[in-house]
């Protein structure tokens, strides 16, 4: 069982022999897996292992040298960025990304999509529509802050927050924009063992709630804990797939962790 | 909160700065008003600063349209000046080369046209690459539209300038003829030194009506945009492109309109000033317009519309004030001091106030979500004083 090749009957996320080569070095080597709806997958692999890419591979960042990508049953290969995330998939990033000026539940606002305030024309025709939006976008932001734990930080400048509550607010927002996919860049790097936990659980919980997550992380201990199934990457290809129990006991993901390679 | 409903409440709400602004021009409009009640100041060309002050706040609002609210850098803020300028006079001017003599109405209207035209021009290309490139094709524009208006003779008569350019009002009903039926007024407040309200007076009263209405229609507009979702995309393009694109904006499509929307604010600025001046030439195409209109935006404070409008008056006070320093005996020769002091002040907000006099501090959200249904709890007085609190050290 090597390759990805697990059977999935309902795949929110599939992607098929996708390539990408930067100058002679193959970032991506015909990937292929797919990720099955209302799962967390794990995705690992070594440093230089290519997940970075992979994701921006999917999410519409860097344009494919070969190989598909389907969102709910849509090829989005060669899409626009936001176009794949109007198909539901969201990403987020590894570095949290600041928005200078605004405060947290302003900058949380940005995630709901298709809000009719962002039409320049509304704004002036029909202002009452827009009101009714942002009231209900308003109100769903500061539940989901609530639920995160972290509505005291509502009106807090948003480049105010430590980089883990950077973290927790880049999930509450791409909660906001009602993803059946959500791929998540390296969700507790740097982020202290407390906030770890507490996006494990929040993690856990959307998860039961109904969104699909695909995740990088480096943390062996967060990722075999929250995630089932794995897939591993090794120099840009699929090295395997499986529970976290057959990931951690196969020959071939020590070694490529070891680096042996020769 | 508005100033009618509780006074109080909405001067306690000043951060200081703003305190600060409103305070100094206060005493600045108290000391214009009695320069000009003694003739020290003559009237009409006070109105005539107006418009000035006007034109430049246009100006600095377009470019906070594209730089403050997206992060857009245009260096070509002259050359959408100059085809606002050059399209109305162009259609109304007596000595056009091309149509000429058309109502002023058809003149703005081909000033807006153009100038759309111009920004998707230059902005279908760059505006999807990274923002260095604008800003270079920008700079190249400005120069291009200069050159084209210099040398084309047949289309702008060239170095010679357009002349015969009407006021924005002829040709309408009671607004023409309103000057010439104004009565002379004859007003003594200190004996010996009357003040004298003449045609011309009335004339630049109506370009200031003209210019109110230019910047009082672009504040609006900008206001309502930039506390809009819209506008908040527009934020969020300027700190993080990606973010933006991730969440499933169409960050070129946004992009454009906030560049079309500023370029076409530009031109409006040009429109006024060619009927306020009655003659344009191809110097009014000199880049140190854009770098006017940048200084203006960046001491206002970059994302903020009073600033932009404060940055603008700014501008026309150090511009025409140097004029005045003549008056005083100075070793030296003032009119070059005029681009020294500019550059004096530039370095000194950067140094002490690098987001600007008057940054953006509101928390921008649809107001009527902030304070109807949504969150009573959160006052968004509250939230202003913990950031104008970290903003003014």
């Amino acid at each position: 069982m090597s390759e990805g090749a697990l059977p999935k009957e309902d795949a929110v996320l599939r992607v098929d022999d996708l390539q990408k080569s930067f100058g002679g070095l193959a970032a991506t080597d015909h990937a292929t897996f797919a990720v099955e709806r209302g799962t967390i997958t794990g995705l690992i692999g070594p440093n230089g292992a290519g997940k970075s890419t992979l994701f921006n591979l999917i999410s519409g960042f860097y344009e494919p040298d070969g190989g598909t990508v389907e969102v709910n049953g849509t090829d989005v290969t060669g899409m626009e960025p936001y176009q794949v995330a109007e198909h539901g998939l969201i990403r987020t990033f590894q570095t949290p990304r600041k928005l200078e000026g605004m405060t947290v539940r302003e900058a949380m606002l940005v995630g709901p999509r298709k809000q009719p305030g962002e039409s320049f024309l509304n704004l002036f025709t029909s202002p009452g529509a827009v009101d009714e939006s942002e009231s209900a976008n308003l109100a769903e932001a500061e539940r989901i802050l609530e639920e995160f734990e972290i509505d005291h930080l509502a009106t807090q400048p948003a480049t105010d927050i430590s980089g883990g509550q950077m973290k927790l607010v880049e999930l509450a927002r791409a909660m906001l924009a009602e993803p059946e996919v959500l791929l998540l860049d390296e969700p507790v790097a740097g982020v202290n063992p407390t906030l770890a936990k507490k996006l494990k659980t929040q993690i856990r919980r959307l998860n039961e709630q109904g969104t699909t997550f695909l995740l990088i992380e480096h943390d062996m201990e967060f990722v075999m804990d929250l995630a089932d199934p794995i897939v591993v990457l090794d120099q840009g290809h699929v090295l395997t797939e499986g529970t976290p129990d057959e990931v951690r006991n196969d020959e071939r993901v020590i070694e490529a962790y070891l680096g042996g390679g020769a | 909160m508005s100033l009618l409903d509780d006074p109080k409440a909405a001067f306690a709400d000043l951060s200081r700065p703003e305190g600060w602004v409103l305070g100094v021009s206060v005493a600045f409009v108290l000391f214009l008003f009695v320069a000009m009640l003694t003739g020290a100041l003559g009237p009409t060309y006070f109105l005539f600063l107006v418009g000035l002050a006007g034109m430049y706040a246009l100006l600095s609002f377009g470019l906070n349209a594209q730089w403050g609210f997206t992060g857009l850098i245009n260096f070509s803020v002259a050359a959408f000046f100059g085809i606002g300028a050059y399209g109305t006079a162009l259609m109304t001017a007596s000595g056009s080369p091309i149509a000429g003599g058309f109502s002023p109405l058809v003149g703005l209207a081909v000033a807006l046209v153009v100038a759309l035209a111009l920004a998707l021009l230059i902005g279908i290309p760059t505006l999807r690459l990274r923002a260095d490139y604008l800003a270079i094709a920008s700079l190249g524009l400005a120069e291009v539209v200069r050159l084209i208006v210099l040398n084309e003779r047949w289309l702008t008569n060239g170095s010679a300038g357009l002349r015969g350019i009407p006021g924005f009002f002829d040709g309408w009903p009671v607004l023409s003829t309103f000057p010439e039926a104004m009565p002379g007024l004859r007003l003594e407040v200190i004996p010996g030194s009357p003040v004298i309200l003449e045609t011309a007076f009335w004339q630049a009263s109506l370009n200031v009506l003209l210019v109110l209405a230019f910047a009082g229609a672009a504040y609006f507009v900008l206001r309502r945009a930039h506390r809009s979702p819209w506008g908040r995309v527009l934020r969020t393009i300027r700190s993080d492109e990606d973010l933006a694109r991730a969440l499933g904006k169409n960050t070129y499509s946004f992009k454009m309109q906030s560049f079309v929307l500023g370029s076409l604010i530009m031109a409006l600025a040009g429109v006024f000033y060619a009927h306020l001046n009655l003659y344009v030439g191809p110097g009014d195409l000199d880049p140190i317009t854009t770098f006017y209109a940048w200084v203006a935006v960046i001491l206002g404070g970059s994302g903020s519309n009073r600033g932009a409008l404060f940055g603008g008056i700014v501008i026309v006070t150090i511009r025409e004030g140097t004029r005045f320093l003549n008056d005083v005996a100075l070793p030296i020769d003032p009119a070059p001091l005029r681009l020294l002091l500019i550059g004096v002040v530039i370095v000194a907000v950067m140094r002490y106030r690098p987001q600007g006099v008057l940054p953006p501090q509101r928390e921008l959200i649809w107001p009527s979500a902030v304070g109807g249904g949504g969150t009573p709890e959160t006052p968004d007085s509250g939230v202003r004083e913990r950031k104008g609190g970290g903003d003014d050290e």
